[in-house]
């Protein structure tokens, strides 16, 4: 009787010991060791039902004084513990600094950059200066936050999308051998009837003819082939055409959301312009509407010519409103006091010589 | 300023605004073309009459005496014909635009101020770029007054209008030169008059008078009560008998409007100064202390502080003024001066002989063709008979008109040969 599968993949050494319980796998096979990413102590999965069960606490290995939680445990993917322990590590800094190529000004930027990620990986690894970095990390994550999160989003579409193309592609190889195999399979079936019929002319006809049938049955079949061999092409050329567009579309910088800054955390990323808020909306022009220079407009002007009109209800009723004769006639009285012909004209014929603001004397032929 | 920018958007300002050189200029430039046009006419006329004549020789024919008036009148010919200069002419163009304002008085009731003030400014600006040997005044000035009745909103019709006009003219001559004065002016039927701006400045100072005055934006340091003190110690003219301030406003706005309706029409201030500035010089030629008084609350009083943009913009403004003042101070009627219509017969005589005998009865021909042959040659006739003692010049005129029906007829034969004749020609003989 074979053991399963996975608990012989686990099987690395048959006298592994829980440091927990000190339950061995020789007396159980199925036993499970599970390690939480804070201090990567290992323990079997009954010791973490047991522990952790009732909320978090402390690691139970001797000297780590770690608070652990039972949902942060998982199985080892590594053997080494070293490995597996850097690698979290990678992915939790990949996932902060996910800064992508085309946000530098330059691939020497992007290079450094780069460098500069796996220093950081490396110090947290080994232990130098720890607390300084991740510090730096924090606070670039925090003041990064937007950012992070676009590529994060573009990173999963690209994936995703990947994932899409991959399977198509499986896709249309499985009809591409599925066609083959079926033009194959036609192109013998042909060959044998294309066989039986010389035979059958060659067995009905004269003797005399034998030859010429013959030779008249092989052109018929290599004609038919190559007919089919030029078909192929097409269909060959078509598909090929389709990839090439589908890589180009695929190909194309998705669209990136503004980058903030951070603090010269990262040196050499592009300088992204944001455009100037747009002003509101101004329908004048600057013109500042019922503004006047030369005078304030009152209510009520006396007169004895426009009195009667204040007085007349039947004036009043169709709307005539007095206060815009009063501001029509005053700004009237006043358009232009400070216009100075004799200057701004001479300007303004100076800056135009050939005349075009001036009538020009008419020919009288018209 | 914002009203000035208001002025400045104007078709009055951006077209019809000059300063006094380059006005001169426009106009010596018009009567130098129009000179040379009418040499040129006169000359191909006299040639074209030699030519007939020489033809017409062997056939002796009643009109013996008008060919004799034409030898006369080529004899004449032979040394170069004498134009109008610039200045008969804008004397020529001054008298007409007087008339206006009499054929405004001969409508029940008189057309309004102005109106006829428009049609002056149309006349004005017409005779710019026009000179009057080649569209003679006579004709121009009523198409000038019905254009004025329509686009100042005070429209009568054109049989009406027609009965007002002195002397036999027909509807037909006074709408035949309305494209070519409504091109002429480019278009720009707004004229903008200082009437309006008296009412205004009038109305604001009697608010002024009864204490319910506005300070102005620039010198919020006014009062009603203030300006109202000051406007009662305003000194009185001199010579004049002292009275209420409501007496003394009412005798300026009378005195102003007067000027206004005359003497700004008839010079050249409308080309040269700005509606409002007209206004008010003229307001200060009927009360100078008042106009002083008016001025100086909305510019502040006069001050040495040279940092203050409204104190340069205070003396240009009163430089301008004065020069206005002195432009319509300088303007005397036709009643004041009867030499004046002496000097316009004596040009009016002259011009008779420097006509353009090509314009002088085509304006409907040449200009447009909405008016029918018949029409046409009414006012050919009325051109003719208008002309008092020419006989010479009379039959000229005919037969030059015959000559161009000649021409005419032969070009429309041509045009239904090739291809039925142009649309627009047989309409106008339909």
């Amino acid at each position: 009787m074979a053991p399963p599968r996975a608990s012989m993949a686990h099987r690395g050494d048959d006298d592994e010991v829980c440091p927990v319980c000190k339950s061995s796998r020789y007396l159980n096979p199925d036993m499970e060791f599970l390690i939480n990413p804070e201090c990567y102590h290992k323990m079997c999965e009954s010791c973490v039902d047991r522990i952790f069960s009732s909320g978090p606490a402390n690691c139970p290995v001797a000297g780590c004084h770690k608070t652990l939680r039972k949902n942060r445990f998982r199985k080892q993917t590594f053997e080494d513990i070293n490995v597996e322990r850097e690698v979290d590590i990678r992915r939790r800094v990949m996932q902060i600094l996910n800064r992508r190529e085309e946000e530098f000004d330059s691939k020497r930027a992007y290079d450094d950059f780069l460098e500069q990620r796996e220093e950081i990986i490396a110090n947290l690894v080994y232990g130098t200066d720890v607390a300084k970095t991740e510090a730096n990390l924090q606070q670039y994550a925090s003041s990064n936050v937007r950012s992070i999160r676009a590529n994060q989003a573009l990173e999963e579409k690209e994936a995703s999308s990947f994932q899409e193309q991959q399977t198509q592609e499986q896709e249309l190889a499985r009809i591409r051998r599925q066609a083959a195999k079926m033009e194959y399979e036609n192109e013998r079936r042909e060959l044998i009837a294309g066989r039986e019929d010389v035979l059958a002319r060659l067995a009905s006809g004269r003797p005399a003819d034998a030859a010429a049938i013959a030779r008249q049955g092989q052109k018929v079949l290599l004609k038919k082939s190559s007919a089919r061999r030029s078909e192929e092409e097409r269909i060959r050329q078509k598909q090929a055409a389709l990839r090439n567009s589908d890589a180009k579309m695929s190909g194309q910088p998705a669209a990136r959301a503004a980058g903030q800054d951070d603090g010269g955390f990262i040196k050499g990323l592009k300088r992204i312009k944001t455009p100037e808020p747009e002003k509101p909306y101004d329908p004048f022009g600057g013109l500042v509407p019922g503004k006047r220079d030369y005078f304030t407009q009152s209510e009520y002007y006396p007169s004895s010519y426009l009195e009667p009109i204040r007085q007349n209800a039947q004036m009043q009723a169709g709307g005539f409103d007095l206060r815009e004769y009063y501001s029509r006639t005053l700004l009237e009285a006043f358009a232009g006091l400070g216009c100075f012909i004799d200057e701004e004209v001479a300007e303004r014929d100076s800056a135009a010589p050939l005349g075009v603001g001036q009538p020009v004397p008419t020919t009288g032929q018209s | 300023m914002f009203e000035d920018d208001f002025y400045r958007s104007s078709s009055q300002y951006r077209h019809w605004s000059f300063t006094e050189t380059s006005l001169q200029k426009l106009r010596a430039t018009t009567n130098a073309q129009a000179s040379e046009r009418v040499r040129a006419a006169l000359r191909r006329a006299r040639e074209a009459r030699q030519s007939a004549n020489s033809s017409a020789a062997g056939t002796p024919t009643p009109t013996q005496a008008g060919s004799d008036a034409d030898s006369k009148a080529g004899g004449a010919d032979e040394k170069e014909i004498e134009c109008l200069t610039p200045e008969e002419e804008l004397q020529l163009v001054k008298y007409y635009c007087e008339q206006v304002i009499l054929v405004g008085e001969s409508y029940k009731p008189p057309l309004p101020t102005v109106v006829r003030a428009t049609a002056i400014q149309y006349l004005r600006r017409f005779y710019l770029t026009n000179s009057p040997m080649t569209y003679h005044p006579k004709n121009i000035m009523p198409c000038a007054v019905f254009l004025a009745t329509k686009t100042d909103n005070c429209y009568i019709s054109l049989r009406h209008f027609a009965e007002g006009v002195p002397g036999d003219t027909t509807a037909e001559d006074i709408i035949a030169p309305e494209f070519v004065l409504m091109q002429s002016l480019r278009f720009n039927f707004d004229v903008r008059h200082p009437f309006r701006s008296l009412e205004g400045g009038i109305m604001e100072l009697q608010s002024i008078a009864q204490g319910t005055g506005q300070p102005a934006p620039h010198v919020p340091h006014q009062t009603p009560d203030t300006l109202r003190r000051d406007l009662l110690a305003v000194p009185p003219t001199p010579g004049s008998s002292s009275s209420s301030i409501t007496d003394r406003l009412g005798r300026a706005h009378t005195t102003t409007r007067d000027l206004l309706k005359t003497a700004a029409q008839m010079a050249d201030a409308y080309f040269l100064y700005t509606p409002s500035q007209i206004w008010l010089s003229a307001f200060s030629l009927a009360d100078r202390p008042l106009a002083e008084f008016y001025l100086d609350t909305k510019l502040g009083p006069q001050t040495d502080d040279n940092n203050n943009p409204l104190t340069e913009l205070r003396s240009k403004i009163y430089r301008t003024l004065t020069n206005c003042a002195s432009l319509l101070q300088s303007y005397k009627s036709l009643a004041e001066d009867p030499s004046q219509k002496a000097t316009a017969r004596r040009i009016s005589k002259k011009l008779y002989h420097c006509q353009n005998p090509e314009k002088a009865n085509n304006i409907t021909s040449a200009g447009q063709k909405r008016i029918p042959a018949a029409a046409a040659a009414a006012a050919a006739a009325a051109a003719g008979a208008g002309g008092g003692d020419g006989a010479t010049s009379e039959s000229d005129m005919e037969r030059m008109a015959k000559k161009r029906k000649l021409e005419r007829e032969q070009k429309e034969k041509e045009g239904r040969d090739l291809f039925g004749g142009e649309l627009v020609a047989q309409r106008t003989k339909d």
